[in-house]
Formats: structure tokens, C-alpha cells, sequence
């Protein structure tokens, strides 16, 4: 039923918050979260791949539930029923160059 | 690949507390934490913990903190610091970033106690410099020693929004208002009332319009919400604050979890996103186990016992301890457990309005709505007696799990009984000795010493006093109410300091006797 493209979810109507901003590491309004909705991303991994909401420094620790929200109100159904974003690695930023140098070793500290 | 009998993500209370019951049964425990400093948030707690003596109530929790992390370094437990686990793999495989690389560890069993992060709530001018997390205030204030602003807004009145709202107080912060969309305070009514003497107001059923300011906040705006939080016209009112504070709650950081696998539900009397665990925390994934908020917001005191749980959980399932060992511990942390959760605040009572305390007494309206107890209320509560001579007053009216008033008393004045949410009262067969233990032993600052006939025509009043500059006997100024409002003239005639009060200071204060049961804070002119 989430899922369910052809759901007709009626018009954006423009409202006086859309500028708000949401998720903070991306800078991304709350109008560009409604926008997606109607632009046809129903789940929160096709708004996170098609806005970057939640890819930021913070990943989504602070946006996701509001985010999970606003798209849940958009499409008039329970946040409840939004599955959450996958959970991938890296769980913190981490700079490319670390990402990639595996330990020679065993730390010695033992 | 380093293995280790158990890895646990998170030294916070639960962490650290899993850590050293494994380690004491003899597992090769590593714990790993993000952060610079361990013990999660229990070092900026300044204030002493509600509970019972046995689980450490009337400590601070920094001072726990520094327990945990000695019995932690007693047993053994390696705790790697500016560790960050970024990913938890099949067969418990573990990232770390530790300094400039990443290291792969693999763990026989897994606790992850990775905690909470604070919500955020979105209005107009939210993102601006100055609108800031309770977290991040008490991170300021209590581990680095800055003060977060001068005139403060703080939004919620959980436990959280009261104890750093007070906090904030002590840091010598003004605040402007407490407010919450909740038509009730969430929290501790003991700490709402530290703050509404001061004269901090509350509003309820309100919440945050906006946010002013350009390069950051210089004021606020808040309304009424009707019941389904719409703003009523005509209610606004504007704060000029520089600071607006966040208490509103708090995420499980359960990441990790879904990531290994583990069966995930949204509870949201649990916080959010969590994994489905039994009581003692293990997974739908054997061997990878829970503890603390992560698995459910609570607080640092059940998070511990939790904590403690799951590492002997793991002992267990590791074949350290047999099933007839696990048993008897689990059943002694199960009753502390329970005792912990119960009461008006227990987490099944969550939002619901408790009209009678055990004892069948009208709960205080005022004290859910207004933070104090008004004067017309307070008579009824078993702690508020009129004796002659010195005597404790204990303005306690709500069935919280809390008892160490009780053990307090050098005479056994206070009776709380065997049901530690239940009201204190005051035992008249014996007689004070105007000692004061009870009064600095009351972790919500709640227990004051009053004697109607200190002299002539006047009452002496002694109080919990937690703020800097201490006043200086014979200063003179003004007693105000429960409300914060002032009453009568006040002169201070003691102030006491004793290590036993653990830096709660004693300041008695001499007012007309009329004003004895209205008197509850001071205020030097």
C-alpha cells in the first residue's frame, strides 16, 4: 500500500514553511522533501538517494525522523509504515584515505 | 584479526557496566567508544541520583562515573578510546577507525550500548547559531566549563529540560521560560519545584513559533497549541533570549544493529528504532546482545542494571557461568530492575494522567501545570507536618522510586517503608536533632528543616542551597514562595557545608512565623 505508485496523493500545495531547512549537513528544505514525494519517491531510501537528506556529516541522526515524518504526512499514512533507511558502512563519516588503510597490524597494546 | 571473548561499542553506563560483570566471570572483555573521554554521560551529571542506596541514589553521577570506570580498571576491562565502530558484519566481525586506519576485530559475543541521540524539533529560525541541544549545554557547562548563554529559552520539561534547566541556574544563566507542547510536566515534579521557587515560569501547552535573529538568536516567540497542536492566535508571547535549548527527547542509536541483522521494530514508547530483545538484552542474533538506551530510552540508573544484565547474559551464552548461576544473578538484578520502574513515572504509565498517589491523595494540579506545589495543596502530603521545635518538612508528593531520606535520619525520624516509591512521612514518636542529613540527602532538594518557635514571633527555615555565592550569615534579603514569588523579608542565620552533604550546603534562613509553611528560597538583596 506504501508502495503503491499509483496511489493518487493529490497536488503539491506550496506551504509557508517549505523553506525551512530540514536536514542541515545537506541543506535541504522541507519543500524539497514534499516536491520528492510528489515526484514519485515513496520510500525513505529513494528520498535519501534523490535528495541526499541523511548523507551528510551527521548522517541523519538529527533529519531522519522529521524526515520520516514530512514524507509520511505527504503521503497520509503513519510514519510507522515508512521502512527505515538501510544502515550501511561506513555508520560515522570517515575520510576516504582512512576508509581505505587497513591496519598493518594488531595494535600492540596488548 | 584480534578476537576477543566479548566486544562491547559504547562506554557509557550500560558499556561499562556490561564490561566488568563479564570481565569479573573471566572473559577477555575490549570495549570501544567514540568519544575522548569514557563514561558516556554520566560525567556531565553534577546532580545526585534518584534510586535507592543500594544502586547508588544521592551520588553524583560524575562520582559514578569515576566508579565504574576504577572497578572497570580493577577487572580488567580494555577500554579504546577515539574508537569508532563503523560497521558490525556477519559472524560479529567489527570496523574500527582508530586513529588514521581501520581495524577488524572479531568478537566471541557483542554488546552494543551505543545510547542515544537527542531530537531536534523544527520551527522557523531552528537551524540559527544559539538553538542548541540540553546535551550540548550540559557538555559545555559541566565538562568544559563554558557557559552556554546568558538569557535562556528551554524547550521541555522532561527530566532532562529540569535537571539541565537547573544546571543552567547554577551556571548563573538566567531562564527566560520553561515550555512544553505537553499539557502536563513530564518530569520529576522535585525538579520542576527547585526551579519554580527561583522564579523560573513554566508554560505548558505551549510551543516554539519562532526563532529571531540573523547571524543568530536574539529572541523567541511561543504560543498556546490547542489539543491538536495548532497554535491558538492572540497567545504569543516573545522572549528576548540568546539561547533556545532543546529537551525533547531522545533516539536510540541502533544503527549498528540493523546493520548486523538483528530484528528491528519502531516502538515509539521506546524511543524509535530498536531491536527486539528480551529483558536481559540478547538479540535475534545470538550472541549479540543490548543494554542501556540504545535498546530503549530510559536512564543511567536502569541503563547500569541493564548493562549488568547483559554482560552476564553474555557470560552465559559464552559458557563462563552455567544457567544455574545466571538465574540467581539475574534474579536479584531483576527485583533492582523493577524497583527502578515503578512508581507514577514507570515507563508503562508514560502520558497518562495519574490523579491519586498510592497513599489515595490528590496528585498537586499546580505542580503538573505550574512546577510547584501551591500553598493550599501541600497540607494534604504525609512528609508536611507542624511539630513543635525543629522539624523535616518533606514537600515529596509524587510515588517516585527514590528512598535515601530514609536511611538519612541519624534518629529514624523519615519512614518511607518497603515500597521505595512510596511518600515519605515523619515519625512524631521521635525527635529531631536539626542535624540536616535529610535535607542535603534528598536528591530532588525537596526536604527543608522548619522550626515555628526559633524565636519570638519567628520561624527558622534551613534549605538545600546549590548555588555560588554562598550567602554570608546575617546577609539580608528576600524569602520566596513555592512559586518564586517573594513573601517576606528574609535574614540568613546559618549556613552549613559539610562533606557529608556531598557540596549541598545548608542555609537557614529566620522569617515571621506566618510565613513558615510559604518560605522556600532565598534570594540576598
Amino acid at each position: 500500500m506504501v508502495n503503491d505508485r499509483l496511489r493518487d496523493i493529490g497536488e503539491f500545495v506550496p506551504s509557508a514553511d517549505d523553506d525551512m531547512i530540514i536536514c542541515r549537513c545537506e541543506e535541504i528544505t522541507k519543500g524539497e522533501i514534499r516536491k520528492a514525494v510528489h515526484d514519485g519517491m515513496f520510500t525513505l531510501t529513494e528520498i535519501r538517494r534523490y535528495l541526499r537528506c541523511g548523507m551528510g556529516l551527521c548522517q541523519g541522526q538529527t533529519c531522519s525522523k522529521h524526515v520520516k515524518n514530512i514524507v509520511a504526512k505527504e503521503l497520509g499514512i503513519s510514519p510507522a509504515e515508512l521502512e527505515p533507511a538501510t544502515s550501511r558502512v561506513p555508520m560515522r563519516p570517515i575520510e576516504m584515505r582512512i576508509f581505505a588503510n587497513e591496519a598493518k597490524e594488531v595494535r600492540s597494546d596488548e | 584479526m584480534k578476537r576477543y571473548d566479548l566486544i562491547i561499542v559504547g562506554a557509557g553506563p550500560s558499556g561499562l557496566s556490561a564490561a566488568i560483570e563479564a570481565a569479573k566471570r573471566g572473559m577477555n572483555v575490549i570495549v570501544f567508544d567514540e568519544n575522548e573521554r569514557p563514561g558516556g554521560q554520566l560525567f556531565k551529571q553534577i546532580h545526585k541520583f534518584f534510586g535507592s542506596k543500594e544502586h547508588k541514589a544521592k551520588v553524583r553521577g560524575f562520582v559514578i562515573g569515576k566508579q565504574l570506570l576504577d572497578e572497570a580498571a580493577e577487572t580488567g576491562v580494555k577500554v579504546i578510546l577515539n574508537a569508532t565502530v563503523i560497521g558490525l558484519y556477519q559472524d560479529k566481525e567489527i570496523v574500527v577507525k582508530i586513529g588514521e586506519a581501520v581495524e577488524h576485530y572479531k568478537g566471541n559475543s557483542i554488546i552494543i550500548a551505543t545510547g542515544a541521540a537527542e531530537n531536534m524539533v523544527t520551527f522557523p529560525g531552528w537551524t540559527l547559531p544559539g538553538v542548541i541541544g540540553a546535551g550540548a549545554a550540559q557538555t559545555m557547562m559541566n565538562i568544559h566549563g563554558v557557559k552556554p548563554g546568558s538569557k535562556i529559552l528551554m524547550l521541555g520539561s522532561g527530566n532532562v529540560g529540569l535537571v539541565v534547566g537547573f544546571q543552567l541556574l547554577q551556571c548563573g544563566c538566567e531562564i527566560a521560560a520553561l515550555v512544553d507542547a505537553a499539557p502536563r510536566i513530564g518530569g520529576y515534579g522535585v525538579h520542576a519545584a527547585k526551579l519554580a521557587r527561583t522564579g523560573v515560569p513554566f508554560y505548558l501547552s505551549h510551543t516554539i513559533v519562532e526563532a529571531e535573529g540573523d547571524a543568530c538568536v536574539t529572541g523567541v516567540t511561543i504560543a498556546e497549541i490547542d489539543s491538536s497542536f495548532n497554535f491558538i492566535p492572540g497567545t504569543e508571547k516573545h522572549f528576548d533570549v540568546d539561547t533556545i535549548c532543546m529537551a525533547v527527547g531522545l533516539s536510540p542509536m541502533s544503527q549498528l544493529l540493523k546493520m548486523a541483522g538483528c530484528k528491528m521494530e519502531d516502538n515509539p514508547k521506546r524511543g524509535g528504532q530498536v531491536p527486539i530483545c528480551d529483558e536481559y538484552g540478547r538479540t535475534s542474533i545470538p550472541g549479540i546482545f543490548v543494554a542501556g538506551d540504545v535498546s530503549g530510552i530510559e536512564e543511567a540508573s536502569s541503563a547500569m542494571i541493564e548493562g549488568r544484565m547483559a554482560g552476564i547474559a553474555a557470560a552465559e551464552y559464552l559458557g563462563y557461568i552455567d544457567e544455574n548461576e545466571l538465574n540467581k544473578e539475574l534474579a536479584s538484578l531483576d527485583k533492582a530492575l523493577s524497583g527502578l520502574r515503578q512508581g507514577m513515572f514507570a515507563p508503562e504509565n508514560r502520558g497518562r494522567l495519574i490523579e491519586k498517589t498510592d497513599e489515595g491523595i490528590a496528585v498537586s494540579d499546580s505542580l503538573l501545570k505550574k512546577g510547584y506545589v501551591a500553598d493550599d495543596e501541600i497540607e494534604r502530603f504525609p512528609g508536611f507536618t507542624h511539630t513543635k521545635g525543629i522539624h523535616p518538612v518533606m514537600e515529596c508528593t509524587q510515588n517516585i522510586p527514590c528512598n535515601p531520606c530514609q536511611d538519612a535520619c541519624p534518629k529514624g525520624c523519615i519512614k518511607i517503608g518497603k515500597d521505595i516509591t512510596a511518600l515519605p512521612a515523619v515519625d512524631d514518636s521521635v525527635s529531631c536533632i536539626g542535624c540536616g542529613m535529610c535535607v542535603a540527602s534528598c536528591s530532588g532538594q525537596a526536604i527543608f528543616l522548619v522550626d515555628e518557635t526559633y524565636e519570638e514571633g519567628y520561624a527558622s527555615i534551613t534549605m538545600p542551597y546549590e548555588f555560588f555565592p554562598l550567602p554570608e550569615i546575617g546577609i539580608k534579603g528576600k524569602a520566596l514562595g513555592r512559586d518564586g514569588q517573594i513573601v517576606c523579608e528574609a535574614e540568613v542565620i546559618n549556613v552549613k557545608s559539610l562533606p557529608a552533604f556531598d557540596k549541598t550546603n545548608l542555609l537557614t534562613i529566620k522569617v515571621p512565623v506566618e510565613y513558615a509553611s510559604k518560605a522556600r528560597f532565598f534570594k540576598a538583596e
